[in-house]
């Protein structure tokens, strides 16, 4: 445990006095009585604020869930800190944690109300991080005495992904829910035009098409098409990263792209009022099942920032089950560098359901070569580990699943609308 | 000391390690010329102050310095002393702020602003004990005035030593 000890500075003007003192009467010379008498000023009132109380120290983070880029305020929370006047605070350097102060280290008079200078952090990067580590120094009037420094103990903080600039207008390819925005292939009450035909009894009056009607002298009523929902489920590989992550301000690696895109899909289907799910395929293999709402999104995104990149201990062979229910739409964010995950897609487009791939490998990817290995061989087995990779996605392709890389607004706009002109197509779906 | 120092704490140091040869320097005026092997003594140990603000080469420069002004000059009750006794403050202001936080803390202006303010409080007496003992300079000593001087800087530092060691004990 912390406690107070004596300032070198008291220690100085103390000794300093002393010795000025002593020569001042050994030599009988007034002046080293008056070079020393400030020093000895300083000593005497520094030993006068000599603390009574133990003071007790700890932070808090004003957040303590955020997203990459924003920020928030360390507050450090003082008690029984009446004989201290000024408090140093130093944080170490957190990786993908910006501070204000850009050193992390602060320093100030403590204010009449007990306030202290506060640390601002900012997370640049999605995970969960631990943030507000410092180490705490408390100083008394005329930093006679010192308390600390104290290690103080961060706090987890949630960093969810950002939601990258994502919008589509296109149609989900098989709405089955209750309700919801997408166009139904069903006729029903909704508002979508469908057709007009002749009255039938159960017909609402307020359906009937006065116009037609007289026309034709035959009661007509105008038809819609349902409106209804769509169960989207979001894979997210994080079996590898791939690439160096400069955080929210630098260069993406491949699981930041599959992050920031699997929050964006999961953001506008949400909004849009689709049923979302989340399987993630890696060591923990966490999954979110499918729901719908503001409150089923933030468990989106919390379970997102929870992703760690690793490779199941036990991933059952080759095989992977998705534990997809039939008329889910499939995205599949990945860099495609996995057999186990471009097996398992395949067997999804084999069972008929709609799935695209969203690949998210950076282009300007370079391979992490290991130390001792030559910088030319290991760009070769880049090149051919990639050539494979565009060989599988073309297959993939074949197979009609289609591949697409992430680039934001607009990404998925083609291909659903593709998906949704085929699932109106007699399919037989192999079993 | 580790990591980049900030403006204020590069004044500050650059403080720490001019004050002390300054008030080495101030005995020209006073009639007494310090060797200059003595003043690249002063300065060397001034710029290892600087660096260690908390090391004890603080209060050997100034031992020095105080040793200089006794022992170099005799009788040096001169107004030059005045200089000295602010360049002696300033540095050891200079050393307790910097020693506030590591190397990077730049300087709080409202820290700074304080100690300015000590810093002006304390050295007011000096100059009026000057005048007082240049006053007193031609009077006759009262008989056994520095005994008495003495025993009693001898009893301040064991009531300050006293204060201090039960300081430590409650730590």
């Amino acid at each position: 445990m912390t406690h107070w000890g004596a300032t070198a500075g008291l220690s100085r003007g103390l000794l300093v006095a002393g010795a000025g003192l002593a020569l001042a009467v050994l030599f009988g010379d007034a002046v080293l009585v008056v070079l020393m008498l400030p020093l000895a000023l300083c000593g005497a009132l520094g030993l006068l604020h000599r603390p009574r109380t133990e003071p007790r120290v700890h932070s808090r983070l004003a957040h303590l869930s955020l997203h990459e880029g924003q920020g928030t305020t360390s507050r450090l929370v003082l008690e029984d800190v009446g004989d201290v006047e000024a408090v140093t605070r130093v944080t170490g350097e957190t990786p993908y944690v910006a501070l204000r102060p850009a050193v992390g280290v602060t320093t100030g008079l403590i204010g009449p109300d007990g306030t202290v200078p506060d640390l601002h952090v900012s997370p640049r990067r999605w995970g969960r991080r631990v943030v507000g580590e410092e180490r705490v120094g408390l100083v008394t009037p005329w930093a006679g005495y010192r308390w600390g420094p104290e290690l103080i103990s961060g706090q987890v903080m949630h960093v969810l992904p950002v939601t990258a600039p994502f919008d589509s207008r296109a149609e989900m390819p098989q709405p089955i829910g209750l309700v919801g925005a997408h166009r139904s292939r069903r006729v029903a009450s909704g508002t979508e035009f469908s057709g007009i035909r002749p009255f039938q009894a159960g017909d609402r009056l307020r359906r009937v098409n006065w116009r037609v009607s007289l026309r034709v002298d035959v009661l007509h009523v105008v038809t819609t098409r349902a409106e209804e929902d769509s169960g989207v489920l979001i894979v997210v590989d994080a079996l590898a990263d791939y690439g160096i992550s400069g955080g929210i301000d630098g260069e993406a690696s491949s699981l930041d792209l599959t992050m920031r895109a699997a929050a964006a899909l999961a953001e506008h289907h949400t909004r849009h009022g689709d049923r979302v799910g989340l399987r993630v395929v890696g060591a923990a293999g966490q999954a979110v099942g499918l729901g719908a709402g503001a409150r089923h999104h933030r468990v989106i995104l919390g379970t997102l920032a929870a992703v760690r990149p690793s490779v199941p201990t036990d991933p059952g062979g080759h095989r992977l089950n998705l534990r997809v229910s039939a008329g889910t739409v499939v995205m599949v964010l990945s860099p495609m560098l996995s057999d186990m995950l471009t097996t398992a897609t395949a067997g999804l487009v084999r069972r008929g359901l709609p799935v695209m791939v969203i690949d998210t490998l950076p282009a300007t990817t370079t391979p992490g070569a290991r130390a001792g290995l030559r910088p030319e061989l290991a760009d070769l087995a880049w090149r051919m580990r990639r050539l494979e990779r565009d060989n599988q996605l073309a297959r993939l392709a074949s197979t009609g699943c289609p591949v697409v890389p992430w680039r934001g607004p607009g990404t998925l706009d083609e291909v659903l609308r593709r998906l949704a002109r085929r699932a109106q197509l007699p399919q037989v779906a192999s079993r | 000391m580790k990591g980049r120092l900030t403006a204020g704490q590069w004044l500050l140091r650059a403080l720490v390690a001019a004050m002390p040869v300054l008030a080495v320097l101030c005995t020209i005026g006073a009639g007494g010329a310090a060797p200059v092997w003595f003043v690249v003594l002063v300065a060397v140990l001034g710029l290892g102050w600087a660096a260690y603000p908390e090391s004890a080469a603080g209060v050997a420069v100034l031992v020095l310095v105080l040793a200089w002004w006794g022992i170099g000059l005799r009788d040096g009750l001169d107004p030059w002393a005045v200089p000295a006794t602010a360049a002696i403050l300033t540095a050891h202001l200079a050393a307790v702020v910097s020693a506030y936080g590591p190397a990077q803390l730049p300087v709080d202006p409202p820290v700074a602003r304080l100690w300015v303010r000590r810093g002006l409080a304390v050295f007011v007496p000096a100059p009026l004990l000057l005048l007082v003992a240049t006053w007193l300079r031609g009077s006759p000593e009262p008989d056994g005035i520095w005994v008495l001087g003495l025993a009693g800087a001898f009893l301040a530092i064991v009531a300050a030593s006293a204060t201090f060691s039960r300081g430590r004990a409650a730590a």
